[in-house]
């Protein structure tokens, strides 16, 4: 373990750790462009320089591993400063001044390096024209990335990335020299299972994502830590939103699970947050649906729960751990109930970790290994036909997206039969039989815990609050029943969380030990009682896991 | 001395090319030669441009697969290399060299000539196919300035009179 100072401060590292990494554990931030942490070091971009003391030359950050004794500086250094000051100059020599209207601004590591290494100077040598490549501006070089190639620094990170990463070597050099570009072999488009990280590791505007150009300024978007609901390989990944719309997943660095990748299929599951067609709570009188307030539809449900012979409850791989364990408690063991949870396979998915290892999982759902660990009843499409056969009572469908058999013609006759409430947020054909529709608030808006399928119990938060709780603003008195969705109050509707609604229930129900006001709360309780969550806490798994903002901004960024 | 014309090989086996057995073995001889296989890329890039007279993105996706590397890398490595021809040669490319010996020499002179007579700039063909103007850096033979390079030979001591005998001569090669 060496012992090294750099601008001081002494730091003990691991072997063959790097002096970016070194500095940043002292906590002092080297710039780079070209040096990623899950990639080869290539050392192209040079404005990682520091100065060691004993050598005469400086030395780059990235290539030079920490040794014992050694003495840095690197942010206290006039010489590497100048140098860095110098590297600036050449690579702002032929980049665009397009800042306005390039989508990376706010999140790009060459606007933010000039602003810190140009101290104020930004002076440029250049009297030439800037090198430009006609017809390289605007290419969409596979289906979610862009091109602007005028912008690029030439640090190779996509092409290591396809290469070292996602295996599919799909990006190269072309030319040489000063008309070098990125591209695919023969005008090939890039695709790429997860092409949009090669837009995440460009640190400029080169390669964007064509999904998210344009739809917000990177300043305006706030970041909430979550988990992909894509699959069970349970990828950390942040929300990022702004006024109650989610407008992009971005990775969140986690070595066991996604290093710092995402998957496209995950990433473009943003999207689907924002959909929200049921509202209110319905309640079908006389084959028409009519609006219901919460209170007055969870009233109803008490009633219709406690006299129901038998009581059939559908949960769902989807739900968070807190909610599926609150409706065993409740419907299981507080009222007697049948529940299970269905599940199927879905396509195979791919996620490499921080070691270079594909995790693979031909599993949708991001939470059936804690629907398994909670002891609940885990089916397949047949078992759910069979659980669903027969008997009238009531069957409740805590997740109307819990298996694709729920849509079909068999299973829609099958729920005629006896009574339904069913819980859901998108257009959805249970819609038709139901006797009680209820709102259900999107992975946004909810909080809790999922089980991945390396079995880590991962914590997501809630970006905004579910939609209709906010009725005032600063500006003045605002009613939920807002006429747009994009409105600055957020959309309208009282679309609840799972587990409020069911902490809820259980209050109408007398369950009082169930009457829990926050995930936090339940995840206690679940680890007072639940073998598969003893001794862990909420607040390590609920709170900020990382004080590295600067790190995960830098190379995802 | 006559020099050969390139042999450009037909369109239709240039799209998606397969390697005949006489060219499979000579691959394999030289990558026996190498360490790894992607360091054999450069002399199995040449036996393909002397096979096919050029390197097509049949070519790039055959000895891409041969040494088990990606399409995109082996066209990266092609674009870099100026002397792989990734569009159909003419018979005879003339390589003039611009650089400072043969231009104090003569050599602009004679880049001035050749456009002028073959009605072409740098990079391009004659319409009958038969010339094609480059414009390359040091050939090496500064003593001997000014040089053109004519598919594989030299030609040297140039001055615009001999420069059109030459021509004439390629052209009744022909």
């Amino acid at each position: 373990m060496p012992k090294l100072t750099i601008d001081g401060r002494e730091v003990e590292v691991a072997a063959r750790t790097n002096l970016i990494e070194a500095a940043r554990a002292a906590g002092i931030a080297i710039p780079y462009f070209c040096y990623h942490p899950y990639m080869t070091v290539v050392g192209q971009c040079r404005i990682c320089m520091v100065e060691i003391e004993g050598q005469p030359r400086l030395a780059l950050g990235c290539a030079t591993s920490a040794t014992d004794g050694m003495v840095v500086k690197a942010e206290t250094s006039e010489r590497a400063k100048e140098a860095r000051e110098a590297v600036m100059e050449f690579l702002l020599a032929n980049h665009p001044l397009d800042c306005p209207v390039c989508d990376q601004a706010g999140e790009c590591l060459l606007q933010d390096h000039s602003m810190r290494e140009q101290r104020g100077t930004f002076t440029s040598h250049m009297a030439e024209t800037r090198r430009t490549f006609p017809g390289y501006e605007r290419r969409l070089l596979g289906p979610h990335i862009v091109q602007n190639q005028n912008r690029c620094i030439h640090c190779s990170r996509c092409i290591r990335f396809t290469s070292e990463i996602s295996e599919t070597a799909a990006l190269t050099y072309k030319s040489r020299g000063n008309s070098m570009f990125i591209d695919t072999f023969s005008g090939e488009a890039f695709d790429d299972p997860m092409s949009a990280c090669a837009a995440d590791v460009c640190p400029v505007g080169a390669l964007t994502v064509r999904e998210f150009r344009f739809r917000k300024r990177a300043w305006k978007l706030r970041s909430t830590p979550s988990i992909c609901p894509g699959c069970s390989i349970g990828c950390n990944i942040f929300i990022d939103h702004h006024e109650r719309e989610v407008h992009r997943f971005t990775p969140r660095e986690n070595p066991a699970i996604n290093a710092t990748w995402l998957c496209d299929y995950g990433r473009f599951l943003a999207d689907s947050l924002n959909e929200q067609t049921y509202l209110y709570p319905q309640h079908r009188k006389a084959g028409r649906l009519v609006r219901a307030g919460w209170s007055e539809a969870l009233a109803a449900l008490a009633l219709e729960v406690r006299a129901a012979r038998p009581l059939r409850v559908v949960a769902s791989a989807n739900l968070s751990n807190e909610a599926l364990f609150l409706a065993r408690e409740l419907f299981g063991h507080h009222l007697r109930g049948d529940l299970v949870v269905p599940v199927t396979t879905g396509e195979q998915r791919r996620m490499k970790n921080g070691r270079g290892e594909w995790l693979q999982a031909t599993d949708p759902y991001p939470n059936s290994l804690g629907a398994r660990r909670l002891g609940l009843n885990v089916v397949d499409g047949d078992g759910l036909s069979r659980f669903l056969y027969g008997g009238s009572g009531l069957t409740l469908i805590l997740d109307a997206e819990a298996h694709p058999f729920l849509a079909g013609a068999e299973a829609l006759q099958l729920l005629r039969v006896g009574a339904t409430a069913v819980w859901l947020r998108r257009e959805h054909p249970l819609a038709g039989v139901a006797g009680w529709l209820l709102p259900a608030a999107s992975l946004a808006s909810d909080e809790g815990t999922f089980t991945a399928s390396t079995g880590a119990v991962q914590h997501f938060a809630a970006a905004f609050s579910p939609p209709g709780t906010v009725r005032r603003m600063p500006t003045g008195a605002m009613s939920p029943e807002c006429p747009t969705i994009a409105s600055p109050w957020g959309p309208p509707g009282e679309a609840r969380p799972l587990w409020l609604v069911l902490t809820a229930l259980a209050r109408e129900l007398g369950a009082s030990n169930l009457d829990l006001a926050s995930p936090a709360e339940v995840f206690t309780l679940m680890a007072r009682t639940e073998r598969a969550f003893a001794g862990l806490e909420w607040e390590p798994l609920g709170g900020l896991q990382r004080d590295e903002s600067l790190r995960e901004r830098q190379h995802v960024g | 001395m006559t020099t050969c014309p390139l042999v450009v090989a037909p369109p239709e086996t240039t799209a998606n090319v397969t390697f005949d057995k006489t060219m499979d073995d000579r691959i394999g001889e030289v990558m026996r030669r190498y360490p790894t296989r992607r360091a054999a890329l450069l002399p199995v890039l040449w036996l393909c441009q002397e096979r096919f007279g050029w390197i097509s993105p049949g070519v790039i996706s055959a000895v891409a697969e041969r040494l088990g590397d990606s399409p995109a890398f082996v066209d990266g490595v092609v674009s870099f290399y100026t002397m792989y021809h990734t569009s159909p040669p003419a018979r005879y490319v003339l390589q003039v060299c611009t650089t400072l010996s043969c231009s104090v020499c003569g050599g602009r002179e004679l880049v001035e000539h050749l456009k002028a007579k073959l009605g072409v700039g740098f990079g391009e063909k004659t319409p009958d196919g038969s010339f094609q103007l480059v414009g390359v850096q040091c050939l090496g033979a500064c003593g001997n300035a000014p040089v053109i390079q004519v598919n594989d030979d030299y030609y040297e001591n140039l001055t615009p009179q001999r420069l059109d005998a030459m021509l004439d001569e390629l052209r009744e090669g022909r």
